[in-house]
């Protein structure tokens, strides 16, 4: 007979939701801090779905209630069409965040943690509205947030509020301002107050080389090929 | 005979009776699934079905909701889960609810200075605290933070967040819609069950399927009335299903089946009887001594497999149809042939007839035995039952039919029209012989062109659960994703110490493989007990409050924490301190326990083993990698679970085969011996390969891959078409012509084992069908080739007179 489950895999549930929450914060920081051109959506989008790659240098505030002092940190943020990024904060410690295709890699010191991005929903939610603005995908960008948009082509302001019960729950809102072609603040309002705000200088086209894959940062040896396994028996 | 010597008989007979049935009354009939699943032959693999037999997967239900809309399998699911969580029945009850994993998160913060795979000596001093903490510290002012803040105080240096790390593997778990576990494509929600009940307590198990049903209906019911107020249509128009699957289903509902199958075949059986006795013998009056070969039979078939095997298998009880075909069979040429050569016909028959059904019970015999020592408990049983009843059945038309019936029965029944329709419709087959030889050499080629597909390599065969369950238990699983572990890291050790020590040596070589994506990652129970060592060192890694709050003081300066607000996490690693270790006894009530459980136990035979089911995100897992990084470690070994069934099978189709060849060599050395000519031998051996190969062939047309079962099943055509071949063979070498009682007897020979073998082969436990599939065409095909191939010189002459036949041979 089929051999029944060995392993139930219980529990990751609990860590996973966790888990799903810090990823959250990393991708929307991540989200923030790339460039947009808009004053309507499908104008933003049409623009977006020129530019290919960029770098930009960040500041990050973050006003915390349990906190005596407000949180500071910088560093460089970097994206390639159409689905790599990459945030590296470089003080007070350096700490990098890459998602490459559906995995995103985090690495601290010598720690260095591997993700799928649809292990963790809110992440992947996240990442594809990140990934629908930054390639001109409007309906990627709303598959998990309404947008709003407001003021001139020279100041403008994306508002994004989730759709989902679920989502409300790590984020209460996400504001993008931007001037033109430059997306410039990122603002991101948590359910119990709190708030980051993430300022980006103007962007510059990416030097070659910058945003390796994240495959070819893997120091282990090429997987052989390998037939596909059938499950079970 | 003396009347002393027939009361003597008698008593022996209705003693040996009374001796079956008392076995009979301490047997336990079982109907699990087990008997089928090997015994098997090395000791990984014994781990393996161990662990499939007892562990929590034998209490493990998959569920899935299909119907009406998705906001309403969602809610569905939702209340579902709420009534069986208060219910009580199950001890784990996951639909993506973050309620179901409260309690474990719960204890992992309880006790996070034991479990963290962080705290060493530097996590406390103060470069470590200033580090962790600032980690800590970064997730604040994201979406994350808001579980950091809750534990801020009490847990400054993160190692709940750690600890999560490590178990969260990188697979994906099922899709949420509305905050329930759902497929992909959102069309059917899915839940995972754990019953509290033990795996193997069939009648709780079936009480906890039970519960979730009745718990579906009453719930779908509520919502029902709801949907249609608010209006939701689809809700309302196209109702929910629960959709049920798993170890203790299967085990719950093959068993109910079982019960009812073997119920109906014995009815069958009992019609089949009844028809023909009423051929043979067109009135009743023989019923009783019918019966007597028969209940004998299934007597001493039921009674020594509960003595050897210690309980009887609800198939073995279906099987038992096939063995009133035969033991039928018996009783009817005693009775017809002792009344052709009456007065006194029984002391002819014991020199005229008794050889000859010797005969064909020796090679039925031959059939059977092979079938007793297969590695296969299930099949043993087939074997052990069938062997024990036909000796049962003969032994007792050999010596108390001629005791009660020395002369047979009157009546005639409709075997005088059945003789002569039998004799002509055999008498047409011989001029197309060499037609069939044609067919034949052709089938024969093209079989062995075919030869690369001819074989089944899976164990799914042997299931008593039919293909569509399996299908559906597939196809849950997957979407549950993550239950089940292609591949898996065995650890065994003398105790459960040395057990979680290996088995944190063994993930301390896979954590390197999870870091470079080679694995997605992989589960221990170490994670949640770790060994005793381990946790000593972590608590000796835990400094004193003094000690811990000056590092702190230093620590923290000038950070955005202040010191005194942490005095709960220096209690509570005071706490962890002093804290009693984790053991196996320790956490049995925790809600650690399921976990834990599922992965690390105690083995029947002694000894500790535990897995560590290995997760990936490719298609395959890299074995070899795996394997390379554990070598050296000992009482560690890497399964791969997919290939370790199919060299489990592998192995027994290699054992059927063998036994099916050393069956069919018994019978052709049985036939060897009595017929004494290798010319005749020969001539009996052709039509019987003509029918094995007929027989394969159109299992290879219907495409159905060749199996164990079928292997046994083609056994037993040898063994039952030998009697037709040596029938042929015997009328040729009396030269005289066959009458039509004896051709009669023949025809109901052939029936009774077509007709018990086609009533088995409409079954569906797919055990008794492939056996029944093989061997009811397969018998009727051995009969009408030993026809065709009869030798020329006296194949079915002109029918003579009734009685004229020398010795009438026993086709049985």
């Amino acid at each position: 007979m089929r051999a029944p489950p060995v392993d139930t895999g219980p529990p990751r549930a609990p860590l996973r939701r966790q888990r799903a929450r810090a990823l959250a914060a990393l991708g929307l920081g991540l989200l923030l801090a790339l460039p947009a051109w808009a004053l309507d959506l499908p104008a933003v989008m049409a623009l977006m779905a020129q530019r290919r790659d960029g770098e930009a240098r960040f500041t990050e505030q973050r006003f915390v209630s349990v906190l005596d002092q407000t949180l500071q940190s910088s560093g460089v943020l970097r994206f390639r069409a159409p689905d790599r990024f990459e945030r590296r904060t470089e003080l007070p410690h350096v700490e990098s965040m890459r998602v490459d295709g559906d995995t995103l890699v985090l690495q601290r010191g010598e720690r260095q943690r591997r993700l799928a991005l649809d292990a963790v929903p809110a992440l992947g939610a996240l990442v594809g509205a990140l990934r629908g603005t930054l390639s001109g995908d409007a309906a990627a960008l709303q598959q998990a947030f309404d947008v709003a948009v407001a003021g001139r082509a020279d100041q403008w302001t994306l508002t994004l509020t989730p759709r989902s019960a679920r989502l409300q729950g790590s984020v209460r809102e996400l504001r993008l301002s931007g001037q033109r072609a430059d997306l410039r603040t990122i603002e991101l309002w948590l359910p119990d107050g709190d708030r980051s705000l993430m300022q980006i200088a103007p962007t510059r086209p990416l030097p070659a080389g910058a945003l390796p894959a994240v495959d070819a940062a893997a120091s282990g040896p090429a997987a052989p090929a390998s037939t596909p396994e059938r499950r079970g028996s | 005979m003396s009347a002393g010597r027939r009361a003597a008989v008698l008593l022996v007979w209705l003693a040996l009776a009374v001796a079956a049935g008392a076995q009979i009354a301490h047997t336990r009939f079982t109907a699990d699934l087990s008997a089928f699943l090997p015994a098997a032959p090395d000791a990984r693999q014994r781990l393996l079905t161990e662990q499939l037999q007892g562990g929590v997967a034998a209490r493990t239900l998959l569920a899935g909701i299909e119907g009406g809309d998705a906001a309403a399998r969602a809610a569905a699911s939702h209340a579902l889960a709420a009534a069986l969580r208060a219910g009580g029945l199950f001890e784990q009850v996951n639909n993506g609810e973050s309620a179901a994993w409260a309690a474990v998160g719960q204890w992992v913060v309880e006790h996070r200075y034991a479990l963290s795979p962080a705290v060493d000596a530097q996590r406390f001093g103060p470069d470590g605290l200033r580090d962790a903490i600032d980690e800590t510290v970064a997730l604040l002012g994201t979406p994350a933070g808001s579980l950091v803040k809750r534990l801020l105080d009490r847990d400054p240096t993160g190692e709940t967040q750690r600890i999560a790390e490590a178990s969260l593997g990188a697979d994906a778990g099922p899709a949420l819609h509305d905050g329930a576990w759902a497929t992909a494509d959102g069309a059917r929600a899915l839940l995972m069950l754990v019953a509290r009940a033990d795996g193997a307590d069939l009648d709780a198990q079936a009480r906890a399927i039970a519960a979730v049903q009745t718990t579906f209906d009453a719930v779908t019911a509520r919502a029902a009335p709801v949907a249609e107020a608010t209006g939701t249509r689809a809700a309302a128009s196209s109702p929910l299903r629960l959709l049920l699957s798993g170890a203790p289903h299967f085990a719950v509902d093959s068993r109910a089946r079982i019960e009812s199958e073997v119920r109906q075949l014995a009815l069958a059986g009992a019609l089949l009887i009844g028809s023909v006795l009423w051929l043979a013998f067109g009135s009743v009056t023989a019923l009783g001594a019918v019966i007597l070969p028969v209940a004998a039979g299934v007597a001493v078939g039921v009674a020594v497999v509960g003595q050897v095997f210690g309980s009887v298998h609800g198939i073995t009880l279906g099987f038992g149809v096939t063995l009133i075909g035969e033991a039928v069979d018996y009783a009817i040429y005693y009775l017809v042939q002792a009344r052709a050569w009456a007065p006194a016909g029984w002391r002819t028959w014991l020199r005229k007839g008794w050889p000859t059904l010797r005969l064909g019970l020796l090679t039925s015999v031959c059939g059977f035995a092979a079938l007793g020592f297969s590695g296969l408990p299930g099949l043993a049983q087939l074997g052990v039952f069938s062997l024990a009843g036909l000796v049962a059945a003969a032994a007792t038309t050999r010596f108390v039919l001629p005791v009660l019936m020395p002369d047979g029965t009157p009546g005639s029944g409709l075997r005088r029209w059945l003789g002569l329709a039998t004799g002509r419709a055999l008498r047409a087959l011989p001029p197309w012989r060499h037609v069939i030889t044609g067919i034949g050499v052709v089938a024969a080629l093209w079989l062995v062109s075919q030869r690369a597909a001819l074989w089944e390599d899976n164990l799914g065969s042997l299931s008593p659960v039919p293909a569509e369950a399996l299908a559906l238990d597939a196809e849950l699983r997957a979407e549950l994703s993550a239950t089940d572990a292609a591949a898996l890291v065995v650890v065994q050790a003398a105790d459960a110490e040395s057990a979680l020590q290996r088995a944190e040596a063994a993930g301390a070589r896979l954590d390197p493989l999870v870091a470079d994506g080679r694995l997605s990652g992989y589960d221990s129970a170490a994670r949640l007990l770790p060994s005793a060592a381990t946790q000593a060192r972590r608590r000796a890694a835990l400094p004193e409050a003094a000690q811990l709050q000056a590092a702190l003081a230093e620590a923290t300066a000038a950070g955005p924490l202040a010191p005194a607000r942490l005095a709960p996490f220096v209690a509570d690693v005071q706490t962890a301190r002093t804290a009693p270790p984790l053991t196996p006894e320790s956490i049995a009530a925790t809600p650690a326990a399921p976990i834990v459980q599922s992965l690390l136990w105690q083995r029947p035979g002694g000894g500790w083993a535990t897995l560590l089911p290995l997760h990936t995100r490719a298609d395959a897992i890299d074995v070899d990698a795996v394997q390379a990084v554990m070598n050296g470690l000992e009482g560690v070994q890497v399964v791969q679970i997919g290939a370790e069934l199919r060299r489990l099978y592998r192995h027994f189709l290699d054992e059927a085969l063998t036994q099916a060849l050393t069956g069919a060599a018994g019978v052709v050395l049985l036939m060897a011996i009595w017929l004494r000519s290798a010319r005749r031998l020969a001539a009996v051996c052709l039509p019987l390969l003509l029918a094995v190969l007929l027989t394969v062939t159109g299992l290879r047309i219907a495409q159905v891959p060749l199996g164990i079962l079928h292997l046994v099943g083609l056994l037993l055509v040898v063994a039952v078409g030998s009697n037709y071949a040596l029938f042929f063979d015997l009328l040729t070498e009396a030269g005289t012509p066959p009458d039509p009682d004896t051709l009669a007897s023949l025809a109901i020979a052939n029936l009774t084992t077509v007709l018990s073998f086609g009533l088995i082969a409409q079954s569906s436990i797919p055990v008794l069908a492939a056996i029944g599939r093989v061997v009811a065409p397969g018998a009727l095909l051995a009969l009408l080739l030993a026809a065709a191939y009869a030798p020329r010189r006296a194949a079915l002459p002109p029918l003579g007179r009734p009685g004229d036949a020398a010795a009438p041979p026993a086709p049985v």
